[in-house]
């Protein structure tokens, strides 16, 4: 057996150094500036903003007033962290970094990450715009991929509309992550009827094509929010359905994070077992910052792109 | 591209592999050879047939695409995958159980369960406020409280014989198990099509078991 040698390793480097190169270039030329991101973070700082986040799996450092830092686990949340504190209104910032993530995952788990954030500007066509950017950058790689695009507005209208407490929630919300259709069944069955609970049980069919989707709303319960973010994505499918056929639509995307606010996207490339790009509109994670700044990016998973670029040395 | 399914190896596949078998998909599947590995050229499917511990390791790894396996093993790996149909096949309950007649355990704050699914031993256990110890078996977990070497096992429990002949009882039923399929995150992405197919083609025949039974 020969175990992985300088020379792989170098060779590996060498591949990942043009990759980044490449994707700097392409994320130059679409008018996006560098930015360098901070890896560490004030703990408390980050998990009130982020309060999603998995508190135990954040790596923590202490620094010598003994006042507690990790090591990022969110590219994004620490660029708002440190921008919106002294934003000025009228600012329009089109980033993008390389950096990496840390997260306990048996032991200490790095991920090297590259990104584009989008501050300040919303018209009609902004998530289309940084869509396409995301398009374009798998689109260099490879044609056997996907992207599926889903929009918070909708599940939080219906979600919201069911008033349901805290326990169900959750239950709720996790059965529709998972999937189990006949579960979310039977629990919603239980539960007193109201209206919303029927569009509820056919949140897993709102998924695919989104033509197809549209057709299975049909008679059933909506509301103001729900509307607007079926609105949304209409106007991408509208942008994007004589342009590319590899994107679908899933109305059920539920998001591990908690700030996505709006459209929310992923990108997949067959084969790959992770998502290669992950992203969405975040405009109410920075009114937290008493500033109504709207917000998109993405991020591109390198390590998950590089298992499918890189062949070994030949 | 093929559809690449796990299959659980024991009587969980059987079933399985009998109406897969029914519906005419499948049939070069031999479980009595030695092979693991059975592919239907004709549907497009590949079979694997896997401990079944093992085929929720394999699914959430992208390495096939669907595969059939117990909510017990779902409940207790935690894995990220989708549960896309329950079946009416492999149909059990987790329990509580313990020696006949010594239900109540007021003595000890800390009670001792031995199982061989300590993950949802502990979550059931914190919703109820009970501390535990989990003490972790691989087999004949009947035999842990007569040994006296915990307080209560969970486990398991079909018919309830087995339980009997060692002399224990039910104190409580946690959890009703069947046998579920289930799909990696990113197969169903670009399969979605073939999966749901495939898991409409089962439920007809599922459905019948559910009257047999």
């Amino acid at each position: 057996m020969n175990f992985l040698k300088i020379e792989d390793e170098i060779n590996f480097s060498q591949t990942l150094y043009k990759l980044k190169r490449e994707i700097e270039n392409f994320l130059h030329n679409e008018g996006y500036m560098n930015i360098e991101p901070s890896i560490f973070e004030g703990y408390d700082e980050f998990t009130d903003v982020n309060f999603r986040i998995d508190k135990k799996s954040t790596v923590k450092v202490f620094d010598n007033s003994g006042e507690i830092l990790i090591l990022s686990p969110d590219i994004t949340t620490g660029i708002i962290n440190k921008f919106m504190t002294r934003w000025e209104l009228g600012l329009i910032l089109k980033i993008f970094y390389y950096g990496k993530t840390y997260m306990f995952s048996n032991g200490i788990k790095e991920k090297r990450q590259m990104g584009v954030e989008l501050i300040g500007e919303k018209n009609e066509n902004t998530d289309e715009s940084v869509l396409n950017t995301a398009l374009k950058i798998i689109n260099k790689y490879t044609d056997d991929y996907l992207i599926e695009i889903g929009n918070s507005k909708f599940l939080k209208g219906l979600i919201e509309a069911c008033l349901f407490n805290k326990v169900d929630y959750d239950n709720v919300l996790n059965l529709i992550y998972v999937k189990n259709k006949q579960a979310l069944k039977e629990y919603l069955e239980k539960l007193p009827y109201r209206e919303p609970i029927s569009t509820l049980l056919n949140i897993l069919d709102l998924e695919g094509n989104f033509d197809e989707i549209n057709r299975s709303l049909n008679g059933l319960y909506m509301n103001d929010l729900m509307k607007e973010g079926l609105r949304e994505l209409y106007n991408i499918d509208e942008f994007f359905k004589n342009v590319t056929n590899k994107i679908t639509y899933d109305l059920s995307m539920v998001s591990e994070l908690s700030y996505y606010d709006g459209i929310i996207f992923r990108g997949y490339i067959n084969g790959i077992n992770k998502e290669i790009i992950k992203g969405g509109r975040y405009d109410s994670f920075t009114e937290q910052f008493r500033f109504n700044v709207p917000a998109i990016g993405f991020s591109i998973e390198l390590d998950e792109l590089m298992k499918y670029l890189y062949k070994g040395v030949i | 591209m093929a559809l690449t399914v796990a299959i659980p190896k024991g009587r969980l596949g059987d079933q399985a592999i009998k109406m897969f078998k029914s519906l005419n998909i499948g049939e070069i599947i031999d479980e009595k050879s030695r092979k693991l590995i059975f592919e239907d050229t004709e549907k497009n499917i590949k079979f694997m047939l896997l401990k079944n511990s093992d085929v929720i390791t394999y699914v959430e790894n992208g390495i096939v695409d669907i595969g059939i396996s117990g909510k017990d093993m779902i409940m207790e790996e935690e894995a990220d995958i989708f549960e896309l149909y329950k079946m009416n096949i492999g149909k059990c309950k987790m329990s509580v159980a313990g020696i006949k007649g010594r239900k109540i355990f007021q003595e000890d704050a800390i009670l001792k369960v031995a199982t061989k699914f300590p993950n949802i031993a502990k979550k059931y256990f914190e919703t109820k406020g009970q501390k535990i110890k989990v003490i972790k078996l691989n087999g004949s977990i009947e035999l842990a409280p007569i040994l006296g070497l915990c307080d209560v096992i969970v486990d398991l429990v079909e018919t309830g014989n087995t339980l009997k002949a060692n002399g224990l009882e039910i104190f409580d039923d946690m959890y009703s198990i069947n046998a579920m399929i289930i799909s990696n995150k990113v197969s169903y992405k670009f399969k979605r099509k073939e999966i749901k197919e495939l898991i409409e083609l089962i439920r007809r025949e599922d459905e019948k078991y559910d009257k047999d039974n």
